[in-house]
């Protein structure tokens, strides 16, 4: 799965620890979704599309190849 | 500007699940070496004492695991999925490595095994197996 997260980050001037706990989860479950090495839990894909207030979709997309 | 993180909600409940488990195991060793020893140190191999010993391991056993699920449940979802992984490995490999190390005494490679060398199987394959997949999902 695809994810804009770094870049959804950096546009609000985030650190990674910022969104971490902004989102109640560790530094390195944001660096491991960053860099598509985990896929988090729906509740969590959520929560991180709430917190940017964008659809889930704008935020997550699934791998096409 | 000086930056001045406050303890999160999750580190804040993980180091309580921490300490309780670490009492836990602690009260878990100490009446494993009570109930071992006892008879023989203590008490003079008196039947319901050694009963009592067994009584007092059994709650602290529980009391362990009780208190693990808890710190579990206080992980966050890529520390919990990693320690799933790590348990679903390293139940493979003690089936594989104890069905093993049963075959030996047969095979008259060992003389007898000692039913503890699994725990340590166990152990090393947990550890090992929790750093490698944390390792491989945050290293750079």
């Amino acid at each position: 799965m695809k994810n804009r997260l770094k870049v959804l980050r950096a546009d609000r001037d985030w650190t990674q620890a910022d969104l971490a706990d902004r989102l109640q989860v560790t530094r390195q479950t944001i660096n491991a979704i960053e860099k598509g090495k985990y896929d988090p839990s729906l509740p969590l894909a959520f929560k991180i599309a709430v917190l940017f207030g964008l659809p889930i979709e704008e935020v997550f997309s699934p791998n096409t190849d | 500007m000086i930056n001045i993180r406050t303890e999160t909600s999750l580190q804040a409940g993980l180091k309580k699940s921490t300490f309780q488990l670490f009492l836990a195991t602690g009260a878990w060793v100490s009446s494993t070496a009570l109930m071992s020893f006892g008879p023989s140190a203590l008490w003079g191999f008196d039947t319901a004492v050694t009963f009592l010993a067994i009584a007092v391991n059994t709650i602290a056993g529980g009391f362990m695991l009780y208190s693990f699920f808890k710190h579990l449940k206080n992980m966050d979802e890529l520390q919990r999925q990693t320690h799933l992984e790590a348990m679903a490995l390293t139940l493979g490999i003690t089936m594989v490595l104890t069905v093993i190390y049963g075959a030996l005494p047969q095979a008259k490679v060992l003389a007898s095994t000692q039913p503890a060398n699994v725990l340590f199987v166990i152990g090393i394959s947990y550890i090992l197996s929790v750093i490698t997949l944390w390792l491989r999902r945050t290293n750079a």
